[in-house]
Protein backbone atom coordinates (compact mmCIF):
# COMPACT_ATOMS: atom_id res chain seq x y z
CA UNK A 1 0.00 0.00 0.00
CA UNK A 2 1.36 3.20 -1.17
CA UNK A 3 0.89 6.85 0.62
CA UNK A 4 -2.19 7.16 -1.49
CA UNK A 5 -3.91 4.09 -1.02
CA UNK A 6 -3.59 4.45 2.19
CA UNK A 7 -5.13 8.07 2.59
CA UNK A 8 -8.03 7.10 0.31
CA UNK A 9 -8.49 4.16 3.35
CA UNK A 10 -8.58 6.68 6.40
CA UNK A 11 -12.50 6.64 6.96
CA UNK A 12 -12.72 2.42 6.31
CA UNK A 13 -9.95 2.39 8.84
CA UNK A 14 -11.58 5.22 11.51
CA UNK A 15 -15.35 3.19 10.62
CA UNK A 16 -13.43 -0.75 10.95
CA UNK A 17 -14.08 -1.86 7.48
CA UNK A 18 -11.24 -2.69 6.33
CA UNK A 19 -10.70 -6.47 6.04
CA UNK A 20 -7.79 -8.40 7.95
CA UNK A 21 -5.09 -8.30 4.95
CA UNK A 22 -6.16 -4.88 3.75
CA UNK A 23 -5.51 -3.49 8.14
CA UNK A 24 -2.49 -5.20 7.90
CA UNK A 25 -0.86 -3.33 4.87
CA UNK A 26 -2.57 -0.10 5.86
CA UNK A 27 -1.13 -0.66 9.65
CA UNK A 28 2.86 -1.86 7.85
CA UNK A 29 2.45 1.63 5.76
CA UNK A 30 1.40 3.58 8.78
CA UNK A 31 4.23 2.64 10.94
CA UNK A 32 6.45 3.50 8.24
CA UNK A 33 5.70 6.76 7.05
CA UNK A 34 5.89 10.08 9.53
CA UNK A 35 3.95 11.87 6.90
CA UNK A 36 1.38 10.02 6.40
CA UNK A 37 0.98 9.51 10.38
CA UNK A 38 0.37 12.81 10.56
CA UNK A 39 -1.98 13.52 8.51
CA UNK A 40 -4.09 10.16 9.66
CA UNK A 41 -4.03 11.78 13.35
CA UNK A 42 -5.06 15.33 12.06
CA UNK A 43 -7.43 14.20 10.11
CA UNK A 44 -8.83 11.39 12.39
CA UNK A 45 -9.17 13.76 15.04
CA UNK A 46 -11.53 16.40 12.72
CA UNK A 47 -13.44 12.95 11.97
CA UNK A 48 -14.09 11.89 15.73
CA UNK A 49 -15.19 15.40 16.45
CA UNK A 50 -17.45 15.35 13.45
CA UNK A 51 -19.10 12.28 15.14
CA UNK A 52 -19.65 14.74 18.86
CA UNK A 53 -21.70 16.99 16.89
CA UNK A 54 -25.12 17.06 18.66
CA UNK A 55 -27.93 15.31 16.51
CA UNK A 56 -31.21 17.49 16.00
CA UNK A 57 -34.51 16.14 17.91
CA UNK A 58 -37.66 16.62 15.46
CA UNK A 59 -40.07 18.30 16.80
CA UNK A 60 -43.62 17.43 17.54
CA UNK A 61 -44.89 19.75 14.68
CA UNK A 62 -43.38 17.61 12.63
CA UNK A 63 -45.27 14.10 13.23
CA UNK A 64 -48.53 16.29 13.19
CA UNK A 65 -47.77 17.86 9.99
CA UNK A 66 -46.67 14.78 8.31
CA UNK A 67 -49.81 13.10 9.50
CA UNK A 68 -51.97 15.47 8.60
CA UNK A 69 -50.48 15.62 5.17
CA UNK A 70 -51.00 11.80 4.71
CA UNK A 71 -54.78 12.24 5.99
CA UNK A 72 -54.61 14.78 3.13
CA UNK A 73 -53.07 12.40 0.47
CA UNK A 74 -55.55 9.43 1.56
CA UNK A 75 -58.76 11.51 1.06
CA UNK A 76 -57.32 12.89 -2.37
CA UNK A 77 -56.63 8.92 -3.45
CA UNK A 78 -59.72 8.38 -2.77
CA UNK A 79 -61.75 10.57 -4.33
CA UNK A 80 -59.48 9.62 -7.11
CA UNK A 81 -60.79 5.97 -6.99
CA UNK A 82 -64.07 6.50 -6.44
CA UNK A 83 -64.28 9.21 -9.63
CA UNK A 84 -62.52 6.07 -11.89
CA UNK A 85 -64.27 3.37 -10.10
CA UNK A 86 -66.21 2.23 -13.43
CA UNK A 87 -62.69 2.06 -15.15
CA UNK A 88 -61.47 -0.97 -12.63
CA UNK A 89 -64.49 -2.76 -12.61
CA UNK A 90 -64.54 -5.81 -14.93
CA UNK A 91 -68.30 -5.88 -15.63
CA UNK A 92 -68.20 -2.42 -16.44
CA UNK A 93 -65.14 -2.53 -18.23
CA UNK A 94 -66.08 -4.76 -20.22
CA UNK A 95 -69.37 -3.60 -21.34
CA UNK A 96 -67.24 -0.56 -22.70
CA UNK A 97 -65.48 -2.75 -24.69
CA UNK A 98 -69.21 -4.25 -25.73
CA UNK A 99 -70.26 -0.98 -25.95
CA UNK A 100 -67.85 0.31 -28.69
CA UNK A 101 -67.50 -2.97 -30.66
CA UNK A 102 -71.33 -2.76 -30.83
CA UNK A 103 -71.54 0.83 -32.39
CA UNK A 104 -68.43 -0.48 -34.70
CA UNK A 105 -70.49 -2.86 -36.02
CA UNK A 106 -73.24 -0.14 -36.69
CA UNK A 107 -71.16 2.25 -38.10
CA UNK A 108 -69.79 -0.71 -40.31
CA UNK A 109 -72.91 -1.49 -41.14
CA UNK A 110 -73.45 1.66 -42.40
CA UNK A 111 -70.56 2.50 -44.37
CA UNK A 112 -69.36 -1.54 -45.68
CA UNK A 113 -72.20 -2.66 -46.04
CA UNK A 114 -70.29 -5.72 -46.75
CA UNK A 115 -71.72 -8.97 -45.11
CA UNK A 116 -68.32 -10.43 -44.75
CA UNK A 117 -67.09 -7.25 -42.49
CA UNK A 118 -70.60 -7.77 -40.57
CA UNK A 119 -70.21 -11.91 -40.27
CA UNK A 120 -66.14 -10.91 -38.69
CA UNK A 121 -67.62 -7.93 -36.47
CA UNK A 122 -70.19 -10.54 -35.02
CA UNK A 123 -67.90 -13.24 -34.20
CA UNK A 124 -65.47 -10.84 -32.86
CA UNK A 125 -69.04 -9.57 -30.46
CA UNK A 126 -69.19 -13.20 -29.69
CA UNK A 127 -65.89 -13.71 -28.83
CA UNK A 128 -66.05 -10.75 -26.71
CA UNK A 129 -68.77 -11.83 -24.87
CA UNK A 130 -67.03 -14.93 -24.17
CA UNK A 131 -64.33 -13.87 -22.84
CA UNK A 132 -66.39 -11.40 -20.39
CA UNK A 133 -68.27 -13.99 -18.89
CA UNK A 134 -65.17 -16.27 -18.55
CA UNK A 135 -63.31 -13.83 -17.16
CA UNK A 136 -66.17 -12.77 -14.79
CA UNK A 137 -66.43 -15.67 -13.90
CA UNK A 138 -62.91 -15.92 -12.75
CA UNK A 139 -63.17 -13.13 -10.09
CA UNK A 140 -62.56 -13.35 -6.48
CA UNK A 141 -65.39 -11.29 -5.72
CA UNK A 142 -69.10 -13.15 -5.79
CA UNK A 143 -70.72 -10.50 -6.86
CA UNK A 144 -68.68 -10.10 -10.21
CA UNK A 145 -68.95 -13.99 -10.74
CA UNK A 146 -72.46 -13.34 -10.42
CA UNK A 147 -72.81 -11.09 -13.62
CA UNK A 148 -70.34 -13.52 -15.15
CA UNK A 149 -72.93 -15.81 -14.62
CA UNK A 150 -75.68 -13.74 -15.94
CA UNK A 151 -73.43 -12.96 -19.31
CA UNK A 152 -73.50 -16.33 -20.23
CA UNK A 153 -76.99 -16.23 -21.33
CA UNK A 154 -75.45 -13.44 -23.96
CA UNK A 155 -73.11 -16.28 -25.30
CA UNK A 156 -73.79 -18.80 -28.01
CA UNK A 157 -75.11 -22.36 -27.07
CA UNK A 158 -72.40 -23.96 -28.58
CA UNK A 159 -69.41 -22.45 -26.74
CA UNK A 160 -67.97 -25.02 -25.01
CA UNK A 161 -65.54 -23.16 -22.98
CA UNK A 162 -68.38 -20.94 -21.50
CA UNK A 163 -70.34 -24.37 -20.14
CA UNK A 164 -67.20 -25.51 -18.93
CA UNK A 165 -66.97 -22.81 -17.09
CA UNK A 166 -70.27 -22.81 -15.55
CA UNK A 167 -70.07 -26.68 -15.25
CA UNK A 168 -66.49 -26.12 -12.87
CA UNK A 169 -68.76 -22.75 -10.91
CA UNK A 170 -71.92 -25.48 -10.24
CA UNK A 171 -69.13 -27.86 -8.50
CA UNK A 172 -66.98 -25.79 -6.88
CA UNK A 173 -67.60 -22.15 -6.10
CA UNK A 174 -68.02 -21.10 -2.51
CA UNK A 175 -70.96 -18.77 -3.09
CA UNK A 176 -74.19 -20.80 -3.03
CA UNK A 177 -75.62 -18.24 -4.81
CA UNK A 178 -73.48 -18.19 -7.50
CA UNK A 179 -73.65 -21.98 -7.87
CA UNK A 180 -77.34 -21.62 -8.20
CA UNK A 181 -77.47 -19.05 -10.73
CA UNK A 182 -75.20 -21.09 -12.43
CA UNK A 183 -77.81 -24.29 -12.43
CA UNK A 184 -80.17 -21.77 -13.82
CA UNK A 185 -78.17 -20.88 -16.35
CA UNK A 186 -76.83 -24.34 -17.48
CA UNK A 187 -80.67 -24.62 -18.79
CA UNK A 188 -79.29 -22.11 -21.92
CA UNK A 189 -77.12 -25.55 -22.76
CA UNK A 190 -80.25 -28.00 -22.49
CA UNK A 191 -79.43 -29.05 -26.16
CA UNK A 192 -75.78 -30.22 -25.35
CA UNK A 193 -75.37 -33.19 -24.58
CA UNK A 194 -72.01 -32.32 -22.58
CA UNK A 195 -74.11 -29.91 -20.61
CA UNK A 196 -76.69 -32.39 -19.48
CA UNK A 197 -74.28 -34.81 -18.77
CA UNK A 198 -72.76 -32.40 -16.27
CA UNK A 199 -75.90 -31.38 -14.85
CA UNK A 200 -75.82 -35.16 -13.50
CA UNK A 201 -72.88 -35.60 -12.43
CA UNK A 202 -72.81 -32.61 -10.43
CA UNK A 203 -75.80 -33.59 -8.44
CA UNK A 204 -74.03 -36.04 -6.43
CA UNK A 205 -71.18 -33.63 -5.41
CA UNK A 206 -73.20 -31.08 -3.99
CA UNK A 207 -73.28 -30.33 -0.53
CA UNK A 208 -75.82 -27.75 -0.40
CA UNK A 209 -79.14 -28.98 0.11
CA UNK A 210 -80.49 -25.97 -1.98
CA UNK A 211 -78.38 -26.49 -5.06
CA UNK A 212 -79.58 -30.03 -5.22
CA UNK A 213 -82.98 -29.28 -5.16
CA UNK A 214 -82.18 -26.38 -7.88
CA UNK A 215 -80.34 -29.25 -10.29
CA UNK A 216 -83.21 -31.65 -9.84
CA UNK A 217 -85.71 -29.01 -11.05
CA UNK A 218 -83.08 -28.56 -14.01
CA UNK A 219 -83.53 -31.67 -14.85
CA UNK A 220 -86.85 -32.21 -14.53
CA UNK A 221 -87.32 -29.66 -16.85
CA UNK A 222 -84.95 -30.90 -19.29
CA UNK A 223 -86.73 -34.35 -19.10
CA UNK A 224 -83.27 -36.16 -18.38
CA UNK A 225 -84.34 -39.69 -18.10
CA UNK A 226 -80.94 -40.58 -18.12
CA UNK A 227 -80.12 -38.33 -14.98
CA UNK A 228 -82.40 -41.48 -12.30
CA UNK A 229 -79.14 -43.31 -11.54
CA UNK A 230 -77.97 -40.44 -10.30
CA UNK A 231 -81.23 -39.31 -8.39
CA UNK A 232 -81.51 -42.44 -7.12
CA UNK A 233 -78.02 -42.30 -5.71
CA UNK A 234 -78.88 -39.41 -3.94
CA UNK A 235 -82.01 -40.48 -2.32
CA UNK A 236 -80.00 -43.48 -0.64
CA UNK A 237 -77.03 -41.59 0.32
CA UNK A 238 -76.72 -41.65 3.90
CA UNK A 239 -76.53 -37.99 5.05
CA UNK A 240 -79.26 -36.56 2.75
CA UNK A 241 -81.33 -34.29 3.82
CA UNK A 242 -85.16 -35.20 3.95
CA UNK A 243 -86.48 -32.06 2.11
CA UNK A 244 -83.69 -33.23 -1.08
CA UNK A 245 -84.46 -36.63 -0.62
CA UNK A 246 -88.30 -35.87 -0.89
CA UNK A 247 -87.83 -33.31 -4.11
CA UNK A 248 -85.61 -36.22 -5.44
CA UNK A 249 -89.06 -39.17 -4.82
CA UNK A 250 -90.71 -36.36 -6.58
CA UNK A 251 -87.90 -35.55 -9.60
CA UNK A 252 -87.52 -39.50 -9.93
CA UNK A 253 -91.80 -39.90 -10.41
CA UNK A 254 -91.46 -36.94 -12.81
CA UNK A 255 -88.70 -38.37 -15.02
CA UNK A 256 -90.53 -42.07 -15.57
CA UNK B 1 -41.88 1.23 0.06
CA UNK B 2 -43.24 -1.48 -2.42
CA UNK B 3 -46.96 -1.11 -0.72
CA UNK B 4 -47.37 2.09 -0.74
CA UNK B 5 -46.37 2.42 -4.12
CA UNK B 6 -48.57 -0.38 -4.54
CA UNK B 7 -51.59 2.17 -3.42
CA UNK B 8 -51.28 1.33 0.26
CA UNK B 9 -50.20 5.09 1.74
CA UNK B 10 -50.90 3.94 5.19
CA UNK B 11 -47.37 2.54 5.11
CA UNK B 12 -46.10 6.06 4.68
CA UNK B 13 -46.52 6.52 8.47
CA UNK B 14 -43.82 3.07 8.89
CA UNK B 15 -41.89 5.17 6.21
CA UNK B 16 -42.30 8.44 8.19
CA UNK B 17 -41.32 7.15 11.48
CA UNK B 18 -37.69 4.57 10.79
CA UNK B 19 -36.63 8.13 8.54
CA UNK B 20 -37.86 11.30 9.53
CA UNK B 21 -35.21 11.92 11.98
CA UNK B 22 -32.19 10.79 9.80
CA UNK B 23 -33.89 13.61 7.42
CA UNK B 24 -33.97 16.26 9.54
CA UNK B 25 -30.04 15.82 10.49
CA UNK B 26 -29.31 15.46 7.05
CA UNK B 27 -31.09 18.89 5.89
CA UNK B 28 -30.04 20.41 9.09
CA UNK B 29 -26.24 19.40 8.69
CA UNK B 30 -26.56 20.61 4.80
CA UNK B 31 -28.23 23.92 5.40
CA UNK B 32 -28.05 24.62 9.19
CA UNK B 33 -31.43 25.58 9.84
CA UNK B 34 -33.64 24.25 11.57
CA UNK B 35 -36.99 24.79 11.10
CA UNK B 36 -35.90 25.44 7.30
CA UNK B 37 -34.78 21.92 7.65
CA UNK B 38 -38.27 20.61 9.24
CA UNK B 39 -40.07 22.34 6.33
CA UNK B 40 -37.62 20.13 4.18
CA UNK B 41 -38.20 16.57 5.42
CA UNK B 42 -42.40 16.98 5.07
CA UNK B 43 -41.44 18.02 1.25
CA UNK B 44 -40.05 14.71 0.95
CA UNK B 45 -42.43 12.73 2.34
CA UNK B 46 -44.70 14.59 0.38
CA UNK B 47 -42.97 14.29 -3.06
CA UNK B 48 -42.32 10.10 -1.99
CA UNK B 49 -46.31 9.90 -1.84
CA UNK B 50 -46.43 11.88 -5.15
CA UNK B 51 -43.70 10.39 -7.17
CA UNK B 52 -44.23 6.88 -5.48
CA UNK B 53 -44.91 4.84 -8.71
CA UNK B 54 -40.80 6.04 -9.66
CA UNK B 55 -39.63 3.85 -6.98
CA UNK B 56 -38.23 0.86 -8.25
CA UNK B 57 -38.13 -2.35 -5.49
CA UNK B 58 -35.08 -4.05 -6.73
CA UNK B 59 -33.34 -0.73 -5.88
CA UNK B 60 -32.18 -0.27 -2.16
CA UNK B 61 -35.03 2.86 -0.69
CA UNK B 62 -32.70 4.45 1.28
CA UNK B 63 -30.79 5.88 -2.09
CA UNK B 64 -34.28 6.53 -3.60
CA UNK B 65 -34.99 8.64 -0.84
CA UNK B 66 -31.59 10.70 -0.60
CA UNK B 67 -32.23 10.69 -4.05
CA UNK B 68 -35.55 12.95 -3.44
CA UNK B 69 -34.05 14.60 -0.44
CA UNK B 70 -31.34 16.26 -2.31
CA UNK B 71 -33.20 17.33 -4.99
CA UNK B 72 -35.82 18.83 -2.34
CA UNK B 73 -32.54 20.77 -0.85
CA UNK B 74 -31.65 22.16 -3.83
CA UNK B 75 -34.60 23.56 -5.11
CA UNK B 76 -35.56 24.90 -1.74
CA UNK B 77 -31.92 26.41 -2.20
CA UNK B 78 -32.37 27.72 -5.76
CA UNK B 79 -35.36 29.21 -4.44
CA UNK B 80 -34.49 30.82 -1.55
CA UNK B 81 -30.96 31.49 -2.06
CA UNK B 82 -30.38 30.42 1.22
CA UNK B 83 -26.95 30.63 3.33
CA UNK B 84 -25.88 27.72 5.29
CA UNK B 85 -25.37 29.55 9.31
CA UNK B 86 -22.11 29.60 10.54
CA UNK B 87 -23.69 29.23 13.99
CA UNK B 88 -23.13 32.30 16.66
CA UNK B 89 -21.21 30.81 19.68
CA UNK B 90 -18.42 32.61 20.72
CA UNK B 91 -15.45 30.02 19.91
CA UNK B 92 -12.49 32.33 21.10
CA UNK B 93 -9.85 29.94 22.47
CA UNK B 94 -8.16 30.61 25.46
CA UNK B 95 -5.66 28.87 27.30
CA UNK B 96 -6.43 26.80 30.37
CA UNK B 97 -9.98 26.51 29.76
CA UNK B 98 -12.01 23.50 30.90
CA UNK B 99 -11.67 20.14 28.68
CA UNK B 100 -15.22 20.17 27.94
CA UNK B 101 -15.56 23.28 27.30
CA UNK B 102 -12.73 23.51 24.69
CA UNK B 103 -14.31 20.17 23.02
CA UNK B 104 -17.77 22.24 22.73
CA UNK B 105 -15.88 24.94 20.93
CA UNK B 106 -13.99 22.55 18.76
CA UNK B 107 -17.02 21.18 17.65
CA UNK B 108 -18.46 24.99 17.22
CA UNK B 109 -15.44 25.63 15.58
CA UNK B 110 -15.79 22.45 12.75
CA UNK B 111 -19.89 23.21 12.32
CA UNK B 112 -18.33 26.21 10.90
CA UNK B 113 -15.67 24.63 8.93
CA UNK B 114 -18.41 22.63 7.60
CA UNK B 115 -20.54 25.42 6.25
CA UNK B 116 -17.54 27.31 4.85
CA UNK B 117 -17.35 23.52 2.53
CA UNK B 118 -18.02 23.55 -0.58
CA UNK B 119 -22.00 21.82 -0.87
CA UNK B 120 -20.44 19.00 -2.95
CA UNK B 121 -18.24 18.23 0.09
CA UNK B 122 -20.46 18.96 2.89
CA UNK B 123 -22.96 16.62 1.31
CA UNK B 124 -20.58 13.29 1.16
CA UNK B 125 -19.35 14.05 4.87
CA UNK B 126 -23.49 13.64 6.14
CA UNK B 127 -23.77 10.97 4.27
CA UNK B 128 -21.07 8.89 5.47
CA UNK B 129 -20.24 10.58 8.80
CA UNK B 130 -23.77 11.53 9.93
CA UNK B 131 -26.05 9.35 8.01
CA UNK B 132 -23.13 6.70 8.53
CA UNK B 133 -24.12 5.19 5.17
CA UNK B 134 -22.23 2.85 3.53
CA UNK B 135 -19.63 3.38 -0.05
CA UNK B 136 -22.33 1.55 -1.93
CA UNK B 137 -25.36 3.31 -0.74
CA UNK B 138 -23.74 6.66 -1.08
CA UNK B 139 -22.58 5.66 -4.90
CA UNK B 140 -26.39 4.76 -5.22
CA UNK B 141 -27.49 8.21 -4.18
CA UNK B 142 -24.86 10.23 -6.42
CA UNK B 143 -24.65 7.83 -9.11
CA UNK B 144 -21.13 7.02 -9.47
CA UNK B 145 -18.70 4.46 -8.87
CA UNK B 146 -17.61 2.98 -5.28
CA UNK B 147 -13.48 4.04 -5.66
CA UNK B 148 -15.16 7.71 -6.99
CA UNK B 149 -16.97 7.59 -3.50
CA UNK B 150 -13.68 6.48 -1.45
CA UNK B 151 -11.73 9.25 -2.91
CA UNK B 152 -14.33 11.93 -2.57
CA UNK B 153 -14.87 11.22 0.72
CA UNK B 154 -11.38 11.21 1.89
CA UNK B 155 -10.73 14.60 -0.04
CA UNK B 156 -14.17 15.89 1.67
CA UNK B 157 -12.01 15.22 5.31
CA UNK B 158 -8.86 16.92 3.85
CA UNK B 159 -10.54 19.86 2.97
CA UNK B 160 -12.54 20.53 5.92
CA UNK B 161 -9.48 19.20 7.88
CA UNK B 162 -7.76 21.67 6.47
CA UNK B 163 -10.72 24.85 7.09
CA UNK B 164 -10.54 23.66 10.77
CA UNK B 165 -7.44 24.13 11.51
CA UNK B 166 -6.67 27.44 9.83
CA UNK B 167 -9.84 28.89 11.86
CA UNK B 168 -8.62 27.13 15.06
CA UNK B 169 -4.95 28.77 14.68
CA UNK B 170 -6.26 32.21 13.92
CA UNK B 171 -8.25 31.79 16.80
CA UNK B 172 -5.38 30.75 19.06
CA UNK B 173 -3.51 33.91 17.21
CA UNK B 174 -5.94 36.15 18.21
CA UNK B 175 -8.23 34.80 20.74
CA UNK B 176 -11.46 37.07 21.15
CA UNK B 177 -11.80 38.22 17.82
CA UNK B 178 -14.82 38.07 16.37
CA UNK B 179 -15.08 35.32 13.35
CA UNK B 180 -15.45 36.70 9.55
Amino acid sequence: MNCEDLKRNFVEYWRGTLNASELESFETHLASCPQCREEAEALKHVWSTLGEMPEAEPGLGMRTRFYASLREAERREMERQSRFWWVRHPALQAGFALAILVAGIFIGNITARGSGQITQLQAEVNSMKQLVTLSLLQQQNASDRLQGVNWSYRVEQSDSEVLAALLTTVNHDPNVNVRLAAVDALHNFADSPVGRRGLIQSLNKQESPMVEIAILDQLVEMKEKDARPAITKLMSANDVNPEVKQHAVWALGKLQ
Amino acid sequence: MRQVRDGDLGSMAVLFERHHRALLNYFVHMNGNRDFSEDLVQDVFVRMMKYRQSYQPDKPFTAWMYQIARNAQSDAMQKRKFEVELGHADVSMTHGMDEKLKREQEIELLRRAMARLSVDKRELLVLSRFQNLKYEEIASILGCEVGAVKVRVYRAVRALGQIFFELSQRRMAAPGEEMA
